[in-house]
């Protein structure tokens, strides 16, 4: 499906990249890198360089924390927003939020995605994306509360759990208002995932592709990644490349990532060995 | 030269000086072409022709052919020194001048000379070609010669 996100298009064949951009002084991976404004500034800079299509940028970390409440969240990113839209006018601006009124707040400033990393915790979000003519991004977290780590979560079958949710959901904000071509579904590893959870979810991901609806993945140096390699984080990428290739394999269209470059040269690769892509440049043989 | 095909295309084209002179010389042919050549050289021919509007009515001939491909370390035979000379004595035949390539030699050096020994058949004598392009991409030598024969 061509994917229309905000003012930017994208043909049926082509993978993005999401580039995390935290705005927090506490995420699980950067701990607080970019937490200085300027920080976050380069970091764009740098992942605009790198080749990423979109930022993500996200001012409250996912894992339990300190309460953020709405109004410190709109300071971490609100203006921020604005900065990057001023500076990067074709760079698609995503926001990891859950909350209506700072999605408002951020299209305002400009966002084109809102990512709605929480599953519709805000029923409300989706008229926000609507109003404002935006992309979503429907997530599945089994209804776990935001901010929350999965305990003794289980499902029949996690995979239709996720597709069900996450279709629902997307209907749902169609339904509201939002352009069918601006949603995109995300099985969301490790929210409300057990590690087992989230590599049926890997291996089993052309299920979601079938649906139809553009598939987004969200592998980065997960815990899922650690914990099935006894990795650290800070030593997850290879496990991350591996996810992401699988992923890629059976079609996801849009990767959250921390490494970009990597991760495009994982994706273009295993796009170009499923006959979607073709070489960079072929002579090898051919002369 | 498989890489001028459609389906061995790459988002960057290695062969786009070549490819050019080659369009570019097929559309100055006439209407009808027959392509001298063997059979990977045979399917090059059909996509140039395809890819070219045409629209003289005149007698042509499209030969695909190549000489050494063993001019470099790099090339698919890799370095063969005798290239140098035999591909010189080719371009020399082919522009009208001293003896047909040797067939064994040429055979060594992963040349292609079926579209040439076809070429003797159908067209000779011919004269002085212009010539479009004379260079050794990836240690193999292509010419791009075009050539008026009365």
């Amino acid at each position: 499906m061509t994917l229309v996100l905000g003012r930017h298009e994208f043909p049926d064949d082509a993978t993005l990249m999401m580039a995390i951009v935290n705005r927090t002084p506490d995420s699980f991976y950067d701990k607080g890198a970019t937490w200085a404004e300027d920080k976050a500034f380069e970091r764009v800079a740098l992942v605009v360089e790198q080749g990423a299509e979109i930022v993500d940028i996200g001012g409250i970390k996912a894992a339990p924390g300190a309460e953020i409440d709405e109004a410190e969240e709109r300071s971490r990113v609100v203006d921020f927003v604005a900065r990057v839209r001023a500076a990067y006018p074709s760079l698609v601006i995503s926001v990891d939020t859950w909350r209506a009124s700072v999605g408002a707040a951020v299209c305002e400033a400009g966002a084109d995605v809102l990512n709605d990393a929480w599953g519709g915790a805000d029923p409300e979000l989706v008229d926000v994306a609507a109003e404002h003519s935006v992309g979503l991004v429907c997530t599945h977290t089994g209804g776990a509360t935001p901010r929350t780590r999965p305990y003794r979560i289980e499902y029949d079958d996690v995979v239709r759990a996720a597709i069900a949710d996450t279709v629902a959901y997307a209907e749902r904000a169609v339904a509201a208002g939002v352009a069918r071509e601006s949603v995109v579904i995300d099985p969301a590893h490790d929210f409300g995932k057990n590690t087992f959870h989230s590599l049926e979810v890997t291996r089993r991901l052309g299920e979601m592709v079938e649906t139809g609806w553009p598939v987004l993945v969200s592998l980065s140096n997960k815990d899922f990644v650690g914990e099935t390699l006894d990795m650290p984080v800070g030593s997850r990428l290879t496990g991350t490349l591996a996810a992401t290739a699988v992923c890629a394999l059976a079609g996801a269209r849009i990767y959250r990532v921390h490494e970009v470059v990597e991760t495009r040269q994982t994706v273009d690769m295993v796009w170009t060995i499923a006959g979607r892509r073709p070489p960079a440049r072929a002579i090898r043989g051919l002369q | 030269m498989l890489a001028l095909l459609p389906e061995y295309a790459g988002l960057d084209d290695p062969v786009a000086e070549l490819r050019s002179a080659c369009l570019a010389a097929v559309a100055w042919l006439g209407r009808d072409v027959e392509v001298l050549a063997d059979d990977q050289g045979a399917r090059v021919g059909a996509y140039l022709v395809d890819a070219t509007t045409r629209s003289v009515d005149e007698e042509s001939y499209l030969v695909v052919a190549n000489g050494s491909a063993r001019r470099t370390e790099k090339a698919p035979g890799h370095l063969d020194e005798r290239s140098f000379a035999f591909d010189a004595g080719l371009r020399e035949w082919l522009s009208g001048r001293g003896s047909p390539p040797d067939p064994v030699l040429g055979e060594e050096l992963l040349a292609s000379l079926t579209g040439f020994t076809l070429m003797a058949e159908r067209v000779a004598p011919w004269g002085s070609p212009v010539v479009d392009f004379d260079d050794d991409p990836f240690g193999v030598q292509y010419w791009v010669m075009r050539w008026q024969v009365r």
